[in-house]
C-alpha cells in the first residue's frame, strides 16, 4: 500500500511540472482582452495551428430572465437570431418593416379575444385569426429565407450552432481566417439589427424541439417534471424551452423587448480563438462589435429560493423502463466550496475506479449507470449536486436509492482515501489540458470565464482550487448537502404496456391550440 | 439592362452612407483575403515487416499521447446467433484485463495517471486506443500493449457487460428516435443483414467466454492493424519504440472479403404505433452507394442543395416555410466501406404526420419539375470548399482521414482528388443522381407516432405494413440447458476441489449426511435447522420457526411440508424440483462427481473474490448450472453461483462459503452466506456434520407420525 502511495505522489509532481507550460503565463502570450467603450468584453486567443478561427458569442441571460407567462422567450430569441437583419434575409425593409408591424398588431389582437374567459366572440375570433394570418402572408413576401445562415454557410462555417440554458445564450460556429471580418460583421449585425421575421412559424419549430426534446421523450418529461419539483420559488423550476401555453402566446414585439433588455454590449462577451494577431484582428472586431449601442447592464436579481424542509417526490408511471434520479440544493458557483462539489462529482462519477461505478454497476450489479453530476440546471444560481441512475433489469428504483445513500453514508463517515483524493486531484488537471486542444474549447472556456469570474485566468485557478480540497472538506460537505429534507426524487416507474403515458400537453388540445401560422 | 441600372441605382444610395460612417452596409463590400497556402503535415507511414501499418503524427502543442488502432473485423463478422458479440468483446477486451492484471487494476494504474487504455468494438472493426500525458508514455504503453497482446476476458466482467446489453434490450424501444433509427435500417438493408441485425436476449445470452478468447485469437494480428498516433513525441524514437513492440508479432492469416447481402424493403408506408408521444419520427429510406463511386461528388453537392443545412430544400421548405419540423434533413448517404442509407428525416407533431409526408413527398417530385439550380449548386460547392480547410485543421483530423483511406484501401490523396473533383461537379451531374437515385415511389416511408392523433390515417396514402418491435423475450435456463463443454482446465479444477475436500475416493463413500445448522434471515436471530440427505435424491429438512417445527421431505417417494397445525401439504412440483435442484447443488454430490462424464466442468476465467483471484468453474450437464469460485491454492471453494426459484419468482443466487474444518475425513465450509439477485438473504453456520449416519427410510416417506406428527 505504501508502495502505490508513493507512485501516484511522483505521478502527481510529475503532472504538476508539465501543466507548467499550459498554465496561465503561457496564455497571458497568447490571450488578449479588450473592454470596448460600450461595455463588450471581446477576448482574442491566438492559436496559430491552422488558418481557422472559432468563436463563442456569450449572453449572460438565459430562460431564468424570461419573463412571467413567457416562458422559453429567450430560447425563442436565439432561434431569432437566424433570421437576419434589416439588410440580411429581405428584399426591401423598407416595405417590410411595416407589414411585420402589422402582423404585431394583428396578433395582439388576436391574443386579446383567444384569452378571455367571457364573452369570446367565435366569428370575430375567426377573423381575428384570418386577419393576423393574412398579415403574416404579406410580411412574407419580402422574405429572402435563410439568407443569414447560408451567408456563413457559403463562406464555408462550421459547427453553426446556439444555445439556450437557463443561465445564459451562447453562438458559436467556425469560419477560414480569411472571413474574420465577414465573422465580425455578421456577429455584430445580428445583434445591431435584429429583425423578428417569421417569427411565428419559428415559433412552430420550437414548439416541434419542445415535443421532440421533452413530450414525446420519458427521460425528458422526467426532467421537466423533476427540476419543477426541486425549485419552488426561483426561475430554475421553469423549462428553458418553455410551458406549452406561453410559447402559444408571446409574441415577436415580446422577443424585441427581450432582447432590448438583455443583448447589451455590457452583458456580452465574444471570445476568438484561431489564428489570428490580436494586433491586427482586434481593430477589425472593434470597428464592428463598437457599433453597438451601450446600455446599463440589466437588474441581475431573481426570486431567491428558500430552503428545503422536506423531501420531495415525483413519481411518473411510463411504458418505458425505470430511471432513479436525486438531487440535493447547493449554493451557487462562487461559493467557496465549489470545488469541493467538482471534487464529489469526480469522485462518485469519473470512469471505472469511481465510486458509484464500483457499487452499482460492479459490485451489486444493479444498475447499468451511475453518476452524480454537480451543476445541474445550472450554476449561476444554487442549484443542485443530483444523482441519476439505470436500473438493470429485474431492479428497482428504491434499490438505486439504497445504494446512493449508502455511498453518502459513507462520505459523511469516513475520510476519502489518500490515493482517491490524488486521482481527483491528477485528474483535473489533466482535464484542463486535454480543453486546451482546439478552438471550439478555447473560445467556450475562456468566454465562460471571463463571462463568470470577470478574468478568464480563472479558468487555471480552477484547477489550483480542487488542489486545496481536503478530506474534511469532503465530509463537511456531503454531511451538510446531501440530507433527507434537502432532497428531491425523481422517478420513473415502469406501469406496463397498459400504464396510462404522461403528456406534455392534452391531446385534446389539438390543431386548434398550436396556433402559429401553418 | 435594367437590372444592371438598378443595381447601379442601389449603389449610388449606399455609398454615401458608408463613406458618411466609414463602415460597409452590405456583407458582399467585406473584403475577404485569399487564404494563406496550407500545406498541412502529413502523418509519417510505416509498414512492419508483419503487415502491421503505422502512422505517426508528431503535434507538440500540448504534453499529450493519444494513439488508436483499428484492427479488422467487426460486429458484421460476428455469428447471427451470436449477435452483440463483438459489443461484448469491445467492453471486456479491457475490462477483463490481462493475463497479469485484473481491469480493476489497470483502472487504478491509469487512473492516476489521468491516462486511459479503452476498447470497442464496431461494426466493421474494432478499437484499441490510449491517451496519456507524454510523460506517463512508458507506463501507459506498456498497459496498452497488455491488452492488445494478452487480454484475460474475465467471467465477472463479462457478466457485467452481458447485463449492460440485456438492460439495453429492455429499453431499446424506449425513445421514438432509437426506434425509428434502428428500424429505418432494418427497412434500407433488411433486418438480417449484418449492419441491420440487432443484438437479442437469446443471441447475448449465447454468447460465452471462450467466443471472446476465439475472437482475439481469429483477428487481433499485426496485419489486420492500422496504428496511429498522435502528440508531443518524437517519431524516431516512437518508431524504434513501435518495432521494438511489434515487429516480432507473428503475421495472422489474411482477412477474408466481407460478402453482405442487401434486402432492402418493399418501398411503400411502415408504421410503428406509440402511445406516449406527440411527434411523429418519419424516416423515408432507400439503399445509397459507397465512396469511391464516381456519382460519390455529385452526391456530396446534391446533398448539400437538397438536405444539408440552412442553404437546403428540406430545411427551407419543411422547417423554414412549413413550420412542421424542428429537425429534418437528410440525402443519399454514402461511406467507404459499404453502401450508405438514402434517408430523409424529420419530426412532426402527429397532428401533422400525414401533411409532412406528403410535403416531402412533393419536395421530392419538384427534383424532377424544378432541377437544383446553377446558383444552388454554386452555393453548395462553395459551402463544401472553403469549409474543406476545417477536415485539415489538426493534425490529428488528418491522422484519422489516413488511417481510414489506409483501412478501406482508398488512394492516401483521396482529400485532394475529392475537392479537384467537386469543383468539377456540373449541374447536370447533380441532376443525374438526383434521378439515379431518388425517387419518390422507391422509398420505404417509415411513421412511428401516435396513430390516434394523426391528421389522417397513414393507409389514406397507401397500403401500410405495421412493424412489430415487440421485444422478443430471453429464453429459459439457457445456461442450464446449454452448459459449456468440458475443458481440460475445468477438469482439473473439480479434481482439485474434490481433493481438498478430502478426496474423491472418501467423497464417493459417502452416501448420507446429516448437517445441523444455525441459520438466520438477514438481520433475523438465528433457528436451527436439520437437513438429513441420502444420495442422490432424497431430503428431510427439520426447521424450527415460531409456530413450530416446519418439516420439508423430497424424495422420489414424496414431496410434503408439514408444520403444526396446518397439517400436511403436498409441495407443488416446482418447489420440489427446485429442492432436488438445491441438493444436486450440493458441495459434496458435485464433487463426488469429479470424474463423471455427464458432468460438464468448464473453467472461464478468474474473477477477484476478496483478495483472491479466484478460478471460475462453470459445472452443468446432468445437474442444473452452477458456478465456483475456487481458491487456487487451496482448492476451496470461496463462492458460488446458480439461479434459483423462490417465492417472488426466479432469482440468482450467490454463497459465500468460509471456515473450512475437516470432520470425519471430509473438509467443508461451516460459514455460508447467502444472497439472492445481490442482496443478502441468510447466513448458515454448521454446528455439525455426520457422515453416512444410519438413517430411517421413514424420513423420506409421507408418514406424518414419522416426522413432526400431529399435535
Amino acid at each position: 500500500m505504501k508502495i502505490r502511495t508513493l507512485q501516484i505522489a511522483c505521478a502527481v509532481l510529475l503532472l504538476s511540472a508539465l501543466v507548467a507550460a499550459q498554465d496561465v503565463a503561457s496564455f497571458e502570450k497568447r490571450v488578449t482582452v479588450k473592454k470596448l467603450a460600450n461595455g463588450l468584453t471581446l477576448i482574442v486567443c491566438e492559436r496559430p495551428e491552422a488558418p481557422v478561427f472559432s468563436f463563442y458569442t456569450m449572453v449572460d441571460a438565459g430562460s431564468v430572465q424570461d419573463p412571467m407567462q413567457q416562458t422559453g422567450l429567450a430560447h425563442m430569441f436565439e432561434h431569432m437570431a437566424f433570421k437576419g437583419t434589416d439588410k440580411i434575409g429581405t428584399k426591401n425593409y423598407a416595405a417590410e418593416k411595416p407589414a411585420l408591424e402589422k402582423v404585431e398588431a394583428a396578433y395582439s389582437a388576436y391574443i386579446r379575444e383567444r384569452d378571455k374567459r367571457v364573452d369570446q366572440d367565435q366569428a370575430k375570433l375567426k377573423q381575428l385569426e384570418k386577419t393576423w394570418k393574412d398579415a403574416i402572408t404579406e410580411a412574407d413576401k419580402y422574405v429572402v429565407p435563410n439568407e443569414f445562415g447560408k451567408i456563413i454557410e457559403q463562406n464555408g462555417g462550421e459547427d453553426m450552432n446556439a444555445s439556450t440554458s437557463l443561465d445564459m445564450t451562447e453562438y458559436h460556429y467556425s469560419l477560414p481566417e480569411n472571413r474574420l471580418e465577414l465573422w465580425a460583421y455578421l456577429e455584430s449585425e445580428r445583434f445591431l439589427h435584429p429583425v423578428m421575421r417569421e417569427f411565428y412559424k419559428e415559433r412552430n419549430v420550437v414548439i416541434e424541439e419542445r415535443r421532440m426534446r421533452t413530450d414525446s421523450n420519458p427521460f425528458g418529461r422526467l426532467l421537466e417534471q423533476f427540476t419543477a419539483e426541486a425549485f419552488s420559488a426561483h426561475p430554475y423550476h421553469r423549462p428553458t424551452v418553455g410551458w406549452i401555453s406561453d410559447l402559444n402566446h408571446f409574441s415577436a414585439t415580446d422577443a424585441q423587448k427581450f432582447f432590448d433588455r438583455y443583448y447589451v454590449p455590457s452583458n456580452m462577451v465574444v471570445a476568438v480563438a484561431g489564428d489570428m494577431k490580436p494586433a491586427q484582428a482586434i481593430p477589425i472586431l472593434e470597428k464592428y462589435f463598437g457599433r453597438l449601442p451601450a446600455h446599463p447592464r440589466p437588474d441581475e436579481s431573481t426570486t431567491q429560493e428558500p430552503p428545503q424542509n422536506s423531501e420531495r417526490r415525483v413519481l411518473l408511471k411510463e411504458t418505458s423502463q425505470p430511471i432513479y434520479m436525486e438531487g440535493y440544493h447547493r449554493p451557487d458557483y462562487r461559493s467557496k466550496d465549489d470545488a469541493v462539489f467538482d471534487a464529489l462529482s469526480d469522485l462518485l462519477s469519473e470512469g471505472r475506479t469511481s465510486r458509484l461505478y464500483r457499487s452499482l454497476v460492479r459490485d451489486k450489479k444493479i444498475a447499468s449507470f451511475c453518476e452524480g453530476l454537480t451543476g445541474y440546471p445550472g450554476i449561476k444560481y444554487p442549484h443542485l449536486f443530483a444523482f441519476i441512475a439505470v436500473p438493470l433489469p429485474g431492479h428497482k428504483p428504491d434499490e438505486m436509492a439504497e445504494a446512493i445513500h449508502a455511498e453518502i453514508d459513507k462520505l459523511k463517515k469516513e475520510d476519502i482515501s489518500d490515493d482517491e483524493l490524488k486521482m481527483i486531484k491528477t485528474r483535473s488537471k489533466a482535464n484542463l489540458i486535454r480543453g486546451l486542444a482546439d478552438n471550439e474549447g478555447l473560445a467556450t472556456q475562456l468566454a465562460i470565464y471571463q463571462t463568470r469570474y470577470g478574468d478568464w485566468r480563472e479558468l487555471f485557478r480552477s484547477v489550483d482550487r480542487i488542489d486545496q480540497v481536503t478530506k474534511a472538506d469532503i465530509r463537511r460537505i456531503a454531511s451538510q448537502v446531501f440530507t433527507d429534507t434537502n432532497r428531491t426524487v425523481g422517478i420513473i416507474e415502469n406501469a406496463g404496456s397498459g400504464g396510462a403515458p404522461q403528456q406534455g400537453e392534452q391531446p385534446s388540445s389539438g390543431a386548434a391550440d398550436q396556433g402559429g401560422a401553418q | 439592362m435594367k437590372n444592371l441600372l438598378l443595381l447601379l441605382l442601389a449603389m449610388a444610395t449606399t455609398l454615401p452612407a458608408q463613406h458618411a460612417a466609414g463602415q460597409v452596409t452590405n456583407w458582399k463590400q467585406i473584403p475577404v483575403p485569399q487564404l494563406p497556402a496550407f500545406k498541412p503535415q502529413q502523418p509519417k507511414r510505416i509498414e512492419l515487416s508483419n503487415g502491421m501499418v503505422i502512422f505517426l503524427q508528431e503535434d507538440h502543442e500540448l504534453p499529450l499521447i493519444d494513439a488508436s488502432a483499428r484492427i479488422r473485423g467487426g460486429s458484421v463478422n460476428e455469428p447471427a446467433d451470436k449477435a452483440g458479440l463483438v459489443d461484448i468483446y469491445g467492453e471486456v477486451w479491457r475490462t477483463g484485463g490481462t493475463k497479469s492484471q485484473t481491469g480493476d487494476q489497470l483502472d487504478d494504474f491509469l487512473e492516476v495517471r489521468a491516462a486511459k487504455v479503452e476498447t470497442g468494438g464496431g461494426p466493421d472493426s474494432t478499437t484499441i486506443s490510449f491517451s496519456c500525458l507524454k510523460g506517463d508514455l512508458d507506463d501507459v504503453f506498456k498497459a496498452f500493449v497488455d491488452v492488445l497482446q494478452n487480454p484475460e476476458f474475465r467471467a465477472e466482467k463479462i457478466d457485467i457487460a452481458r447485463k449492460a446489453m440485456q438492460d439495453a434490450i429492455s429499453r431499446r424501444n424506449d425513445e421514438i428516435g432509437e426506434i425509428a433509427h434502428r428500424e429505418a435500417v432494418r427497412l434500407a438493408y433488411g433486418p438480417e443483414n449484418p449492419y441491420a441485425r440487432i443484438p437479442e436476449y437469446s443471441t447475448v445470452g449465447a454468447i460465452i467466454r471462450q467466443d471472446l478468447i476465439d475472437w482475439h485469437g481469429k483477428y487481433i494480428h499485426p496485419n489486420n492493424i492500422i496504428l496511429g498516433i498522435s502528440g508531443d513525441f518524437d517519431s524516431a524514437a516512437m518508431e524504434s519504440r513501435l518495432r521494438a513492440a511489434f515487429e516480432s508479432w507473428p503475421k495472422g492469416p489474411a482477412f477474408p472479403k466481407n460478402n453482405i447481402q442487401y434486402n432492402p424493403a418493399k418501398p411503400g408506408y411502415y408504421l410503428i404505433p406509440k402511445e406516449d408521444v406527440n411527434q411523429s419520427n418519419i424516416r423515408m429510406v432507400a439503399m445509397g452507394t459507397t465512396r469511391d463511386n464516381p456519382d460519390y461528388y455529385a452526391i456530396s453537392v446534391f446533398n448539400e442543395a437538397f438536405g444539408g443545412g440552412f442553404s437546403s430544400r428540406l430545411f427551407n421548405d419543411i422547417r423554414t416555410k412549413r413550420g412542421l419540423a424542428y429537425g429534418v434533413g437528410g440525402g443519399i448517404g454514402t461511406n467507404f466501406g459499404h453502401p450508405g442509407i438514402l434517408q430523409i428525416s424529420m419530426g412532426t407533431k402527429s397532428q401533422s404526420t400525414v401533411e409532412a409526408v406528403q410535403a416531402v413527398d412533393e419536395d421530392v417530385t419538384n427534383l424532377t419539375k424544378e432541377p437544383i439550380t446553377e446558383d444552388e449548386i454554386q452555393r453548395a460547392k462553395d459551402a463544401i470548399l472553403n469549409a474543406f480547410i476545417f477536415r485539415l485543421a489538426s493534425p490529428d483530423k488528418i491522422l484519422v482521414e489516413r488511417m481510414t483511406y489506409e483501412y478501406y484501401g482508398y488512394p492516401p490523396d483521396w482529400l485532394d482528388k475529392y475537392q479537384a473533383e467537386i469543383k468539377k461537379v456540373t449541374a447536370a451531374q447533380v441532376n443525374a443522381v438526383a434521378a439515379k437515385y431518388l425517387h419518390k415511389d422507391q422509398l420505404a416511408v417509415l411513421v412511428v407516432g401516435n396513430t390516434k392523433e394523426f391528421d389522417k390515417p397513414l393507409s389514406s396514402l397507401g397500403p401500410v405494413k405495421e412493424i412489430n418491435i415487440t421485444i422478443p423475450p430471453p429464453p429459459e435456463d439457457k445456461e442450464e440447458s446449454k452448459p459449456a463443454a468440458s475443458n481440460a482446465e475445468g477438469k482439473a479444477l473439480a479434481a482439485k476441489v474434490a481433493a481438498a475436500m478430502g478426496g474423491l475416493p472418501k467423497l464417493q463413500s459417502i452416501k448420507t449426511m446429516h448437517v445441523n445448522i444455525s441459520e438466520s434471515d438477514a438481520g433475523g436471530p438465528p433457528s436451527p435447522v436439520d437437513v438429513y440427505v441420502a444420495f442422490p435424491d432424497s431430503m428431510h429438512v427439520e426447521m424450527q420457526i415460531p409456530q413450530g417445527k416446519l418439516t420439508i421431505v423430497a424424495s422420489p417417494q414424496a414431496a410434503f411440508m408439514s408444520l403444526p397445525g396446518m397439517g400436511t401439504r403436498s409441495m407443488p412440483p416446482a418447489q420440489k424440483s427446485e429442492m432436488l435442484s438445491q441438493l444436486h447443488h450440493d458441495l459434496v454430490y458435485v464433487a463426488q462427481h469429479a470424474d463423471d462424464s455427464a458432468f460438464s466442468f468448464a473453467a472461464n476465467g478468474t474473477e477477484k473474490v476478496g483478495d483472491v483471484d479466484a478460478a471460475i468453474l462453470d459445472i452443468g450437464g446432468a445437474i442444473p448450472w452452477v458456478r465456483w469460485y475456487i481458491d487456487p491454492k487451496s482448492g476451496y471453494i470461496l463462492r458460488e453461483r446458480y439461479k434459483g426459484m423462490g417465492q417472488q419468482g426466479p432469482f440468482e443466487g450467490e454463497t459465500d462459503l468460509a471456515d473450512w474444518r475437516t470432520a470425519d475425513g471430509l473438509t467443508m465450509p461451516y460459514k455460508h452466506e447467502n444472497k439472492q439477485n445481490g442482496q443478502p438473504t441468510s447466513t448458515a453456520e454448521f454446528k455439525k456434520i455426520e457422515v453416512n449416519p444410519q438413517l430411517d427410510p421413514k424420513l423420506f416417506e409421507k408418514a406424518a407420525e414419522s416426522t413432526a406428527g400431529q399435535q
